[in-house]
């Protein structure tokens, strides 16, 4: 038996822990954000929206560029096209060179862009002229390319092409026509290459030069820098596509959020309340699914006083919404019906939880999963249903672009310039891709019943 | 019981991994069956294509197969409106007068013919028969002609018919249908007289709302005339034997033509295809289904490539910019018009923006290809030439913002069509008219009915219309502007317009009458009534065995009276 002192009757001093915790305790979100983060897909994803919000929202300030602008001298150029012009006179209007020196097929002056002026003698035989021209040589097969103009006598023998001119070789043929106006085998043929111009003015209009640049004829400059090319009015491709984005993310994003956010609360509140109130909200959802959505849109267009030739966008926000959300409002009752009557809630239920905690706690997170799965699917619909309108005329009004009108536009052309096609579905794709890994992501993260699972 | 548990787990692995070998046994069987079906199929598949491939042009047969636009809606010749149906009716009927191969004015049914200033007389040729054998008669045109103008025909054409005596009085119900001035003297000779002077009915003859239609035929087909191969009676250099709606038509020589000689050389045309879809008739041509289609600048590039002959042709048609000039709308100040004219220039629009080969720079309503009194109707009268001044412009439109009492100009509502040409030219005016006046302009986009409709009502400040000749004379397009014209949709009046209108209707005197339309044409440009912007064209290609196919401006679109097959040639 050891002696008590007065020492032993100390308090003993609080010192270490005699149980540890092998885990931080972690808020709900605190914990879903750390399972998103180990997800790489869906970081990424979610760097890519962002990186989409930031090239929609600060891009048009980077950017400064008018998506309306046409620059007439580059329609449909691709991007990283040559740049360089020479100033040349503003256009005078030709009627040929009488006494030009040469024979056969010569240009009276040299070709550029702005103009290529050619003149000839009459053929023998030849009734008149036809002009052609070709990107490839004449060849044997005598395939002389587009036929530009034509003439019934041999009063003119002259031409003056202006039509498309782009930097490049081109194969001029003047073709004899017989007393009916018909081809011969008579022909002569020219090659010219062609540098690109640009006039003074032009310059001046376009904003390449200031006034006061004391730049002259024969002089080169550099034509505006377009760095994802063209479109089939000359407007940068970037501009329209930070434009575009605007129309296609606001429809996009917007009505997905708006529509779904309505039926969650819809859905909760029907499975929730059950018995016949729950009867009467679901059957006015059925009657609002039965309701035609393109109707509904025009109908929208007209009470909301839009004429021809303006945006309805905001209109096509308001139909969505409105007739787009007993989807989710059907997902999401099924589920609050399902959950209500889990063990798990009517333990909490005992152990005393209210109803705010009961739908904050367990409800919501338990339908987070297949909400989020709705909106992933709402999104790119949402995108394409814009582009449709947009392509009807029921949507964004010209010279307001949208992914999908731009689209469409470039599907006309995409066998010769497929970049006007490429960009816009590239922005589409990759923003429905990120939105839907995001969403993956998210649902895993959110998921309380994978809580546990490591 | 661990021990029988890991047992039972044993024999499940070996279950399952049986079952697996088997699954990917069948699944091998079922792979590669499919190949081999597929093989198979591919290979009758190339069979039946190589018999048909290459069928555009049937030498043996002299046949030649050929798409068409869109199915006629009716061939009833008095009642049609369409290019569809003109194209038909063109190969298998024929009027008093027609075309040649090179688009010149001659004997039809008619072997000659007589115009006075107040009517007209036609000699009917003894050689013409319908298909049934019987001949073609005076009364066949007075039959028709009374049809047209009859307003339960309801005609749309009917105003081709004005220049006769009463029809237009009949056509709006005064007169009774009787008093319409045309009567068949004899089975040989028919006479027409005039409600004024009509010194171009000769080519008003050659359109299809006159050609012939024999009554007793008419009334055995009950109101279907028209509505099906065997509901028609063909007096043309072709047969329409067979007409499978929505798919193909069949279109055989006519062994009693009384031209044979000069028109109708191929035993049989076909129309297999009906699509109005220019890539898919692109197709077409490339793998030899169709002797001929017409192209886009973005298909010219694989045109040249594949080294075809393309050819071109000037459809006929002006298309402008018309103004609403109603008073309601701010563009009837003729200094808002003004600046617009000055703001624009018809050869960029046309050389850098729709980039299309075979249209030509508008300047006038009047298109390069009319004749005047000799020779080209605009080498004779001029049109202004034009420069684009943006300044002067401005200038215009200040003075425009004060006469209309404006602080500011509302924003503008242009009408178009929902054509890919229309939608470009929209835009591009759009923004022109943004940088260079500072307007804003709604784009106003409709289908062809739409705004048709909307242009009947006048609603629109500037609508991006066209207009097609009916018949070979600067007047078909001289009295659009006319303040009687129903299809002038903007409602311009002028009394200087009209009286030079009436004389351009009435004045024997070619030289006079071409004045006339000289002067039409420079009013069009000072009052600034529209703004024109291109005449259209077409690039096409023919199949080289194919000649004298032919594109025209006036009459069928496209045109195989004259065709005939050229074996050496390919």
């Amino acid at each position: 038996m050891s002696e008590l002192s007065a020492s032993s009757f100390e308090p003993i001093e609080a010192h270490q822990q005699t149980q540890v915790i092998s885990r931080p305790s972690l808020s709900y979100w605190q914990d879903a954000w750390i399972r998103l983060k180990a997800n790489k897909r869906a970081l990424v994803s979610l760097y890519i929206v962002i990186g989409l919000l930031l090239f929609t929202a600060a891009g048009p300030l980077v950017w400064q560029i008018d998506p309306a602008i046409q620059d007439i001298d580059q329609i449909s150029q691709p991007p990283g096209t040559d740049r360089g012009a020479t100033i040349v006179a503003d256009y005078e209007p030709w009627f040929g060179t009488p006494g030009l020196p040469g024979s056969g097929l010569r240009l009276a002056e040299s070709a550029n862009s702005q103009a290529v002026r050619m003149q000839w003698d009459a053929l023998p035989g030849a009734n008149g002229h036809r002009v052609y021209r070709n990107l490839f040589p004449v060849g044997s097969e005598l395939a002389y390319g587009i036929p530009l103009a034509e003439y019934l006598n041999n009063d003119t023998l002259y031409f003056e092409d202006r039509l498309d001119l782009q930097p490049g070789r081109f194969y001029y043929s003047v073709v004899a026509l017989d007393a009916r106006g018909q081809i011969t085998d008579q022909y002569q043929s020219l090659t010219v290459e062609l540098e690109r111009v640009t006039t003074l003015q032009e310059a001046l209009e376009r904003g390449l030069i200031e006034t006061g640049d004391s730049v002259q004829i024969g002089d080169e400059i550099k034509l505006a820098w377009h760095p994802l090319g063209t479109d089939y009015l000359g407007r940068d491709l970037l501009a329209r596509l930070m434009a575009g984005a605007r129309v296609s993310l606001f429809i996009g994003i917007g009505a997905p959020f708006l529509f779904v956010l309505f039926g969650v609360v819809y859905g909760s509140a029907a499975g929730f309340m059950g018995g016949r109130a729950d009867q009467l909200m679901m059957r006015f959802a059925d009657f609002v699914v039965a309701l035609p959505f393109l109707l509904f849109m025009i109908l929208f267009k007209i009470a909301f006083g839009i004429g021809p030739g303006e945006s309805g966008v905001f209109p096509m926000l308001v139909a969505m919404v409105v007739l787009l959300w007993p989807a989710t409002a059907r997902l999401v009752r099924g589920q609050i019906l399902q959950i209500r009557e889990q063990g798990y809630i009517s333990a909490s239920q005992l152990l005393g939880a209210n109803t705010s905690y009961l739908i904050m706690r367990h409800m919501i997170p338990n339908t987070l999963g297949v909400v989020l799965v709705t909106v992933t699917f709402a999104i790119p619909s949402a995108i394409f249903t814009e582009a449709f309108l947009s392509f009807i005329g029921m949507g964004v009004a010209p010279p307001t672009p949208s992914w999908g009108s731009m689209s469409n536009e470039g599907i006309k052309t995409m066998l010769t310039t497929p970049h006007e096609l490429f960009f816009p579905a590239l922005f589409i794709s990759f923003t429905v891709l990120a939105f839907n890994l995001l969403g993956d992501g998210l649902r895993d993260a959110l998921d309380a019943r994978m809580r546990n699972v490591e | 019981m661990s021990d029988t548990g890991s047992v039972v787990i044993e024999t499940d692995q070996g279950f399952i991994h049986s079952a697996g070998i088997q699954l990917a046994k069948f699944a091998g069987i079922a792979i590669a069956g499919l190949a081999a079906f597929i093989y198979l199929l591919w290979i009758i598949a190339g069979d039946a294509g190589s018999t048909t491939s290459g069928n555009a042009i049937d030498v043996e047969n002299n046949s030649i197969t050929i798409a068409l636009r869109e199915e006629p809606p009716q061939l009833d010749a008095n009642r049609a409106t369409d290019a569809s149906s003109l194209v038909v009716l063109a190969h298998v009927m024929e009027g008093l007068l027609g075309y040649d191969i090179d688009s010149q004015l001659v004997p039809g049914v008619a072997e000659r013919y007589e115009i006075r200033a107040d009517g007209a007389t036609f000699w009917l040729r003894e050689d013409a028969f319908w298909s049934d054998g019987v001949p073609v008669t005076a009364k066949d045109f007075v039959f028709s002609w009374k049809r047209v103008v009859n307003p339960e025909t309801a005609s749309q054409y009917a105003f081709i018919l004005y220049p006769i005596k009463n029809a237009e009085a009949i056509n709006s119900g005064e007169l009774p249908v009787e008093t319409l001035g045309v009567r068949a003297v004899s089975d040989r000779v028919l006479e027409v007289e005039f409600e004024r002077p009509t010194p171009y009915f000769d080519k008003l003859v050659a359109y299809l709302t006159y050609f012939p239609v024999r009554e007793d035929f008419f009334n055995s087909t009950e109101g279907r005339y028209g509505a099906d191969a065997d509901m028609l009676l063909y007096n043309g250099a072709y047969l329409l034997t067979e007409w499978v709606h929505g798919s193909t038509m069949r279109w055989v020589k006519n062994p009693s033509y009384w031209n044979r000689e000069n028109k109708g050389f191929l035993d049989e045309i076909r129309t297999a295809y009906i699509t109005q879809d220019i890539n898919a008739k692109l197709n077409l041509f490339k793998d030899g289904q169709i002797v001929d289609t017409h192209l886009l600048s973005p298909m010219l590039p694989t045109a040249m490539e594949q080294r075809w002959p393309i050819d071109r042709s000037m459809d006929g048609s002006v298309f402008y910019l018309e103004f609403n000039h109603r008073n309601d709308r701010i563009t009837r100040n003729k200094n808002l018009r003004r600046a617009l004219q000055l703001a624009q220039d018809s050869n960029e629009l046309v050389y850098k923006v729709l980039k299309e080969p075979s249209y030509l720079p508008g300047v006038s309503l009047f298109p390069a290809w009319l004749t005047g009194v000799s020779e080209s109707f605009q080498k004779e009268y001029p049109p202004v030439r034009h420069q684009m001044n943006v300044e002067k412009a401005r200038e215009h439109l200040e003075l425009a913002r004060q006469e209309l009492g404006l602080d500011e100009f509302p924003p503008l509502m242009m009408l178009a069509g929902d054509t890919p040409i229309s939608l470009l030219a929209a835009e591009y005016y759009q923004q022109l008219f943004r940088k260079n006046l500072g307007l804003e302009f709604r784009i106003d986009v409709q289908i062809f009915k739409q705004r048709l409709e909307k242009m009947r009502q006048g609603e629109f400040d500037i609508v991006l219309s066209g207009w097609g000749p009916d018949y070979n004379d600067v007047l078909t397009y001289g009295d659009l502007f006319s303040s009687w014209n129903l299809q002038n949709r903007g409602r311009y009046n002028s009394s200087e317009m009209d009286s030079w209108i009436r004389i351009a209707q009435s004045e024997l005197d070619p030289q006079k009458r071409m004045d006339a339309f000289g002067e039409i044409q420079r009013l069009l440009y000072e009052d600034v009534v529209i703004l024109p912007m291109y005449e259209r064209g077409f690039s096409f290609v023919v199949d080289s065995r194919l000649q004298d196919f032919r594109r025209r401006s006036v009459g069928p679109e496209v045109d195989y009276n004259y065709a005939y097959i050229d074996s050496s040639s390919d």
